[in-house]
């Protein structure tokens, strides 16, 4: 995949549609959505107003599809679109973005900010512009099928520990199964108990699943960097695998970028309906809740709250499923100021852990968090995503506040009925 | 050219130049926009995109709570302001006969005292609005060439009416012709600038509530 | 003499002990990985979960260096993984298994969660040498070895 300006531009026209156009025509300039923003916030740095990360776009939309843009480029009177710029906003589009979404919540003329920053992100990638650590994974992800490199044998050792562990069989290649689930590398590598809690859960709500030995791998490094046919290749191998065992249900676990890409992007990427369904982890227990198939028994002691992973509230939908859960295994929960679909980003999404260069801006921003929990003073903070978790770990150890992070799928399997 | 002459110009061909620019304009904006088009989501739907879009186009009216906190000047000021050019332009007697005569309805107006009232807290919020653009962080850095003139250009009627009501400075015709051609440049002006979110606005919206409807999110 | 050699049996044993002397056991299962791990904060853990008699402080301040050593030696989200680094991370989170107080531990028990992230640790280096399908019998056969001996020793 070789980079050029050329090939750049060319990606940020490609991105420009009529929704792209209505929004960069409507923008007023009111600097309302830095406010929304806690990589500005956190740091008081204009530069870091999430309008103002959608330049590079911005420029392509004018000079390409406005009147005046057009009559002032053939009178060289335009702002141009050169390495100078993508150079400069790099840092404000990959660390300084985890495509949280609260801009385009907030503005006031209706701007989908984070969409015109996932498409910019095309035309970086596209011209060389993006982080080493994510082209890094993108390039692991479609060369071994994982960002962090893990490979079927790592699987296997972890499922062998899984299923010593629980006693239960960890179906791999099942025909027919209803659930395939996919996994996050992250939770490959840190977090193999919440294959464990899959599994404990299904067998005692008598559902069948399995994973794809082919296509296991949940993360999506395409749709972080901002490269559609990456992205579309990822998603590919995902859909090929769940037609193959003909399952019906994909299952996204607690990776947010995952269930975007997959459940909202996936069948866009690769230009086709999906003949089967895509549901979050938290959407099939909740179903299950429903149904009866989930049974709880005992209650967490102290004080509970959820932290709601970006791409999984905001952006993905699911609000009100970890709050229903929740209420099975806790009696003393407490929403934090700004919850639901208004909560703010741990600060580690869409590539910005993966990019090392950023570590430092992402610590001062967990700030935000910080002033979040410092408010309610929880014992405990329920999450479904494992970068979130991770990452909000990290800046509690870096604050010096002792505040456990649970996943909600094993703090559910824990919880199991018997 | 005598002053008559030139309230007279202003009143007739000026108008009407300025009027057809402002018509073609918007449509202009709104072609271009359109004829992009978006891609059909393949993904499967939890919500509507239709109620989403048609709800947001409302509901974005009003900040939320936090949002209004971390804002509040900047909200307060920019409503006000809308506010005060609805009254001084839609609720002023001469502005309704005036559109009475081109398009042969009115309505009811408010008494000119009010209206006049409002044309100084316009005015007021205006300079407040433009302080504020130069003060705050955010905005200085974000703000450029286009955002000072449509500033001005949004300004230059309000003065120039409300001098002409109380007939300060200069003779009347000379006054009336003076706000008749601000309003002209605004006029012509308009469809070429952000002051198109007066209308794209409501696509944007549409958009945006589109995109989270789908998803089953109110935004 | 009972002679644990599976682990159904191994965890039922296991479960049946006081927190103490699971927490001692632990260590000992943590003892066993500690070379794996480049930390040296672990190694103070590790010595004070095997004091029968530890202070509910010394356990506390245990914790909290265990916790961060989980922290900065876990994989990035998108960075490469090093599975021999990931040994690190689950030696660290064997000792956080070690020195959590009883009513916190996870299913299971504080023992037999430190065995488990112990013989994750272990397979961990397996999997970085790149050998197939790793298994790790070997650290399996010590814990129940250990944990025979030891029931055996004490009645």
């Amino acid at each position: 995949m070789s980079a050029s300006l050329d090939k750049g531009i060319s990606a940020l026209k490609q991105q420009v549609d009529a929704s792209v156009a209505a929004f960069f025509s409507s923008c007023v300039h009111c600097g309302i959505c830095a406010e929304a923003c806690l990589f500005y916030t956190e740091t008081g740095e204009p530069e870091r107003t999430p309008i103002n990360k959608t330049e590079p776009l911005r420029r392509i939309w004018k000079s390409e599809y406005t009147l005046v843009g057009r009559l002032g480029k053939m009178l060289g009177l335009t702002k141009k679109v050169d390495h100078k710029l993508l150079e400069e906003w790099e840092t404000l589009v990959y660390d300084s973005c985890t495509m949280c979404g609260r801009c385009s919540m907030v503005c006031p003329v209706g701007n989908d900010i984070t969409l015109m920053i996932r498409k910019t992100r095309e035309g970086m990638a596209a011209a060389g512009h993006a982080p080493a650590g994510m082209i890094g994974a993108s390039k692991r992800s479609v060369e071994i099928g994982s960002p962090m490199g893990v490979r079927l044998p790592a699987l296997r050792a972890q499922i062998k520990h899984v299923e010593a562990d629980t006693g239960l069989k960890v179906p791999l290649d099942v025909v027919g199964a209803e659930y395939m689930l996919l996994l996050s590398s992250m939770e490959i590598m840190n977090f193999p108990e919440f294959i464990e809690a899959i599994a404990k859960i299904f067998e005692k709500a008598g559902a069948s699943w399995t994973i794809a030995t082919e296509a296991f791998e949940a993360t999506n490094s395409g749709i972080q960097i901002g490269v559609s046919d990456i992205a579309a290749e990822l998603v590919q191998r995902i859909v090929d695998a769940a037609e193959k065992l003909k399952v019906t249900t994909v299952i996204s676990p607690e990776c947010g970028h995952a269930y975007t890409a997959i459940r909202w992007d996936g069948p866009n990427l690769v230009g086709k309906k999906f003949s089967f369904k895509v549901r979050h982890i938290l959407e099939v227990l909740d179903e299950m809740r429903q149904q009866g198939r989930l049974k709880t028994s005992g209650m967490e002691s102290g004080k509970l709250t959820y932290h709601d992973p970006c791409q999984i509230s905001r952006r993905g939908g699911v609000i009100d499923e970890p709050r229903r859960l929740i209420d099975m295994i806790s009696d003393n929960f407490v929403e934090m100021p700004d919850h639901g679909k208004m909560n703010w980003c741990c600060g580690a999404g869409g590539g910005v852990s993966a990019n090392e260069r950023a570590d430092e801006l992402r610590l001062k921003v967990f700030q935000r968090k910080k002033d979040q929990f410092d408010a309610i003073r929880p014992d405990a903070i329920v999450s479904a995503c494992s970068n979130c978790r991770i990452h909000l770990e990290d800046g509690l150890e870096e604050y010096n506040m002792d505040i456990p992070l649970l996943s909600l799928t094993e703090t559910i399997a824990e919880h199991l009925a018997d | 050219m005598t002053e008559i002459e030139l309230l007279s110009w202003a009143r007739g061909p000026g108008l009407q130049i300025a009027t057809v620019i402002f018509v073609a304009g918007i449509v202009i904006r709104f072609f271009e926009i359109l004829m992009l088009g978006r891609k059909a989501n393949l993904a499967e739907a939890r919500g509507s995109e239709m109620s989403g879009g048609l709800k947001t186009m409302f509901t974005r009216t009003v900040p939320d709570r936090a949002t209004y906190k971390r804002s509040a000047f900047t909200i307060t000021a920019g409503y006000l302001f809308h506010f005060g050019l609805f009254i001084t332009f839609f609720m002023f007697a001469p502005h309704i006969l005036l559109v009475k005569d081109i398009f042969g309805f009115g309505w009811p107006s408010l008494p000119t005292p009010i209206v006049d009232a409002f044309a100084v807290i316009t005015i007021i919020s205006l300079l407040a609005v433009l302080a504020n653009r130069l003060n705050n962080k955010v905005m200085r850095y974000l703000t450029n060439f286009e955002d000072l003139l449509t500033w001005f250009l949004t300004l230059a009627p309000l003065v120039t009416g409300y001098i002409a009501f109380h007939r300060i400075g200069f003779t009347a015709p000379t006054l009336l012709a003076m706000h008749i051609l601000s309003v002209e440049l605004l006029m012509i002006v308009f469809p070429f600038t952000k002051l198109m979110h007066a209308f794209t606005l409501f696509l944007a919206r549409w958009y945006n509530g589109a995109i989270s409807g789908y998803k089953g999110v109110a935004s | 003499m009972s002679q644990i050699s599976n682990d159904v049996e191994f965890k039922q044993a296991l479960e049946g002990l006081s927190p103490i002397k699971q927490r001692t056991l632990a260590a000992a299962f943590v003892a066993h990985v500690l070379p794996l791990s480049h930390d040296e904060r672990l190694n103070r853990v590790v010595s004070i979960a095997a004091v029968e008699h530890a202070m509910e402080d010394e356990l506390l301040n245990a914790l909290r260096s265990a916790r961060a050593a989980t922290f900065d030696s876990h994989a990035r989200c998108g960075s490469e993984g090093h599975w021999n680094e990931q040994a690190g991370y689950f030696v660290a989170r064997a000792a956080v298994a070690a020195v959590t107080p009883p009513a916190q531990s996870r299913s299971g028990g504080a023992a037999w969660q430190a065995a488990m992230s112990s013989r994750m640790a272990r397979t961990s280096m397996l999997i970085d040498d790149g050998e197939g399908e790793p298994t790790a019998p070997a650290e399996n056969e010590w814990q129940y070895q250990t944990l025979s001996d030891y029931l055996n020793a004490n009645g």
